[in-house]
């Protein structure tokens, strides 16, 4: 019984406790800059969200309605993975999609830089055409900024149990305890028990 | 049978409870967070995407073209075969400005020489930018103008008055009056303008000019097109022998 619950619950093998803090504490790290930044990301874009509908059409990557749906969709994705991040509610899956969302800037921003559009990336709020000089500046920044959160969130991917997490709560494994408390709840018994064990 | 293989058994079914109540509570957090999400984004896109069209109509200014993506500013001069330039613009926009007035002249003295077809195509982008509606309510009295047959004159006079700090729009006043005087609407026409721009009835038309902008891929402005071909990058303001370059090529 200990020895599976000492183990975490992405079923990582035990590692020894020094190291084991550190590893925690990255990861607490991880959840809070990704899951701060893409709640900053997507806040700033909710007072508009035509604005954001704006910024990813200019990317001129995806078909015009196709651009409009992401455009609206984006900014409550980014607020609702930085949520689940910074209170580590199933932080692998957010992590896995932050990661994603973090490829898919990646290659929107690289796409726009080898094609020469000189935009805004939008990342946060404002979007659209730029001076070209300005754009070409920018584009290295942000495209090492994405590359620096995604690893975040593939961190979180890796190993998702951090300290201070909601997940501790929501997927706390079984204890005797919770066996304990669950006697005092009415059990309805298998009525043909007794008969069974006699019969036997 | 004995007390210790009855506890066992009884611990057992304890146990499988704990662990089905352990799966619902992770599968009703689960729910609660994929239905919050669902109910906030379609609750975004629903106040967003209405915003634009409350109150839309439709009528369509005199000169539009053929798909009411923008209006002719040379109606029935263009000769046959004549390329089509279409200049993609928002009033709002300073670039615009800019390259209206130093390279507008050359593509209106060759609409009127029929040499081309000019079409604006209005946008409106910027009053989402700039947190204003000044583009729309441009657009739409630019559109009122052309009933009053003098689109290019308003058009000029809108960017001759464009504020230089980008942002802070164009007043109605502005609008149904001053512009409307310097473009040379007087008498019975200005009542037919003012009306026109005071019911926004050309509203849906500008809509329908910077949507359609959009779906032809055009995301910034100016931009211009010579039959359909997105000449911006060949044109520089500075020198306005790059219109003559880009209607040969």
């Amino acid at each position: 019984m200990t020895a599976t619950t000492s183990r975490d619950i992405a079923g990582t093998p035990p590692v020894p406790d020094r190291r084991r803090q550190l590893l925690d504490w990255i990861g607490l790290a991880a959840r809070l800059v990704l899951g701060g930044v893409l709640v900053w990301a997507g806040a700033v874009k909710l007072p508009d969200l035509r604005e954001s509908v704006l910024a990813v059409q200019a990317y001129k990557i995806l078909p015009f309605d196709v651009a409009t749906v992401v455009g609206y969709a984006l900014p409550i994705a980014e607020v609702a993975l930085g949520l689940l991040l910074i209170l580590g509610l199933f932080t692998r899956a957010a992590g896995v999609l932050g990661a994603l969302l973090m490829v898919a800037f990646v290659i929107g921003i690289a796409s726009a830089w080898a094609r020469g559009l000189s935009i805004d990336c939008g990342c946060f709020g404002g979007g659209g055409e730029i001076a070209w000089q300005e754009a070409r500046a920018k584009y290295p920044w942000e495209i090492a900024r994405d590359v620096g959160l995604f690893l975040g969130g593939a961190w979180l991917a890796w190993r998702p149990r951090t300290p201070f997490a909601v997940d501790a709560w929501l997927f706390r494994p079984v204890t005797d305890d919770d066996l304990d408390s669950a006697v005092h709840e009415p059990v309805i018994a298998d009525p043909t028990y007794d008969q069974k064990e006699t019969t036997a | 049978m004995s007390n210790q293989s009855r506890r066992e058994a009884l611990r057992a079914q304890q146990r499988a409870q704990a662990e089905a109540a352990r799966k619902k509570r992770i599968i009703t957090v689960a729910a609660v967070v994929i239905g919050l999400v669902v109910l906030l984004g379609g609750g975004g896109f629903l106040i967003f995407s209405n915003r634009d069209s409350i109150g839309a109509k439709s009528d369509v200014p005199p000169n539009a073209n053929q798909d009411a993506s923008g209006i002719i500013v040379n109606p029935g001069k263009a000769k046959a075969g004549a390329p089509v330039v279409v200049v993609y613009q928002d009033y709002q926009c300073p670039w615009c400005k800019t390259f209206d007035e130093a390279l507008g002249p050359k593509f209106l003295a060759k609409a009127n020489a029929g040499d081309i077809q000019l079409e604006y195509h209005t946008m409106t982008f910027l009053d989402i930018n700039l947190r204003n509606n000044s583009s729309t309510r441009a657009g739409v009295a630019a559109a009122c103008s052309d009933a009053a047959g003098v689109y290019a004159a308003y058009h000029d006079v809108i960017y001759a008055n464009q504020p230089t700090s980008e942002g802070v729009g164009y007043s109605d006043l502005q609008l149904r009056t001053t512009f409307a005087a310097d473009a040379g609407i007087t008498g019975d026409k200005l009542v037919q303008f003012q009306r026109c721009y005071d019911n926004q009835s050309m509203a849906g038309f500008v809509k329908g000019t910077n949507e359609k902008a959009g779906r032809a891929g055009v995301t910034g402005t100016p931009t211009y097109f010579v039959n359909g071909k997105d000449v911006t990058k060949q044109l520089d303001y500075r020198d306005p022998t790059t219109v003559d370059k880009v209607l040969a090529g």
